[in-house]
């Protein structure tokens, strides 16, 4: 697979080779003891029977169906499912629209990228419990927004669907700052003259934006999607900190499944089946990513 | 006139669409500092108020009788090692990838992009089992080499897109006066790499600061736990005790949202994998 463009004969020195190997080598190295080795060894004790750290026999593809039939990792694959797409839909909606309302470099737009990059800055953990704080009675939000309509004793994270709409909440509030920066990006390198000239063709506001931005936007929003879409897919903390998975069971992910296989029920060899089931799945994700990066393009 | 009212207008509307925005997203935040200086009764007051009429650092000095500053100095040594271990590591992968057409200069720029992308959550369990296996657990050496393992692909992207901009006529010339190639590096190149230096260390410093997942799975003891795993058992601690749970959220956010401030504009090109503007 040569997706990355060659540098001999590009004016590169190619002298070096030596050189150059024992300095990419640390890097490789760590990598490949942190990265790869845990995957090899995962996939080794997922075809073994596994009780605690002592590895027993061979049993084949037992425990990935023993994973994939469970009810509990079914229900996780359907959650997943939901707070992927719930999230990456409201996320990207409103990255987009504030990459749109902050686009120009004045004073104002600067500081509001940098008021809406807070919450992405700070750690998971502590946005999803302030969250937590400011969603739960204790608060005294929740019977202030809802009292009104008479449901004041309405407990956000004990309803599957507002625990759910929660969590897709606090996906956004984290994340469409993160969606905005890639957006912008792409924002950025559409030439000014092409809006000038549509205006002077006299088109319309909208008409530049579904004509002009978005053709030209493809492949950033693209970009952006699969990398919105691979991190909810995987993420963990939201649902730890802010539902725990709750109420029974229907906030809970595959990686929180997976997470709870693993270090509460201590089950390693299930556990890294399906570790390798959703690694698999993030693979198919990565190419699709790696395929739009086209990096070679960027290096020069 | 009634052009002028319409730019009025839209001003307006953009002043009053921002404030929406600004309180949508520092909210949770300032109300949680204000709910953490707040004596406990007063927390759970409905209405609650939005400015304390009584201010109080009680649930600060509970942090402080639960080792908070134990558990700050584990965030800040790990941090700061990581740091330093990607930015050695990194920088000299980038400069390779950037200069040299070796053999195998593509597998590593797959392995670089591939582990850049792989989300860490899939990783977890492989990497416990391993951690175990090699006696790493609980330990701040597992989890600086599992952070850098993690962060090194994003410095090495950085410094190559960096390396990219400065010309090659340097190492020429510098070789040219009999500079060997590491001297070349370290003498001409390396003091031109400053911005590169500061974007991808800062992003290595939050990322390993904020990192919760990996350090609640590799360590369990009080001895290496990190601040927001600290914060996590609090939770379980405290339960619905907020007073000291906001305290340490405000702990675990201040130094960065202080580093966020003093060095804005270095944290983009981290979150975008993209170029570094000296």
């Amino acid at each position: 697979m040569r997706i990355f463009p060659s540098l001999r004969g590009k004016g590169a020195d190619d002298g070096g080779e030596a050189f150059a190997m024992r300095l990419v080598a640390p890097a490789l190295l760590i990598e490949f003891l942190f990265v790869f080795l845990p995957l090899t060894l995962g996939v080794y004790y997922s075809v073994h029977t596994v009780r605690y750290f002592q590895v027993g026999a061979f049993i084949g593809l037992d425990n990935y169906v023993g994973v994939l039939t469970s009810p509990a990792v079914r229900n996780s694959f359907v959650v997943t499912a939901i707070f992927a797409l719930g999230s990456l839909i409201l996320t990207f909606t409103v990255g987009l629209a504030l990459a749109l309302h902050l686009e120009r470099d004045g004073r104002m737009q600067v500081f509001m990228r940098a008021v809406v990059l807070v919450p992405y800055i700070i750690s998971m953990l502590v946005g999803s419990l302030l969250l937590r704080w400011v969603l739960s009675q204790d608060s005294g939000v929740p019977q202030a927004v809802l009292g009104p309509f008479g449901s004041s004793g309405f407990s956000i994270f004990a309803n599957s669907t507002s625990a759910m709409g929660a969590l897709t909440y606090n996906a956004m509030w984290r994340d469409a700052a993160f969606a905005m920066i890639l957006l912008l990006a792409g924002l950025k390198s559409i030439p000014l003259e092409l809006y000038a000239a549509a205006r002077v063709d006299g088109a319309s506001a909208w008409y530049r934006f579904r004509r002009l931005t978005l053709p030209l936007l493809k492949t950033p929003i693209l970009i952006t999607i699969v990398r919105l879409l691979m991190h909810f897919i995987n993420s963990l903390t939201f649902q730890l900190i802010l539902t725990g998975g709750g109420p029974a069971n229907t906030t809970e992910t595959i990686a929180l499944r997976t997470f709870r296989l693993g270090f509460e029920d201590y089950a390693l060899g299930r556990a890294n089946a399906l570790s390798f089931v959703m690694f698999i799945f993030n693979v198919i994700l990565i190419s699709v990513l790696i395929h739009l990066f086209k990096p070679g393009e960027k290096l020069r | 006139m009634s052009y002028k009212r319409a730019i009025l207008a839209r001003g307006l509307g953009t002043f009053v669409l921002n404030c929406v925005i600004v309180f949508f997203a520092l909210a949770p935040l300032l109300w949680g500092f204000s709910s953490s200086i707040k004596p406990t009764d007063q927390i759970l007051k409905v209405p609650p108020e939005i400015i304390p009429s009584e201010v109080t650092f009680a649930h600060y000095r509970t942090l402080i009788e639960n080792d908070v500053f134990r558990y700050m100095g584990n965030s800040a040594i790990v941090s700061a090692a990581t740091v330093l271990l990607c930015l050695g590591i990194g920088t000299f992968a980038g400069y390779a990838l950037s200069r040299f057409a070796f053999r195998g200069r593509n597998f590593v720029m797959v392995v670089v992009v591939t582990v850049m992308s792989i989300p860490i959550a899939a990783l977890l369990v492989p990497t416990y089992t391993l951690i175990a296996n090699i006696g790493l657990l609980d330990t701040r050496t597992g989890l600086v080499l599992l952070y850098t393992a993690y962060e090194l692909p994003i410095v090495i992207w950085i410094m190559l897109g960096y390396f990219n901009t400065i010309p090659r006529q340097l190492e020429h010339a510098a070789m040219i006066d009999g500079y060997s190639r590491f001297e070349t590096l370290r003498r001409v190149i390396l003091p031109l790499t400053g911005p590169a230096m500061i974007a991808s260390g800062l992003f290595v410093l939050t990322s390993a600061w904020n990192d919760f997942v990996v350090a609640v799975v590799m360590t369990s003891g009080q001895a290496v736990r990190t601040l927001p795993v600290a914060v996590y058992f609090y939770l379980g601690f405290f339960g619905r005790e907020w007073g000291p749970l906001l305290a340490a959220s405000m702990v675990s956010m201040a130094p960065i949202i202080l580093i966020f401030i003093l060095f804005q504009k270095y944290f983009v090109s981290g979150v975008t994998g993209g170029s570094v503007k000296g």
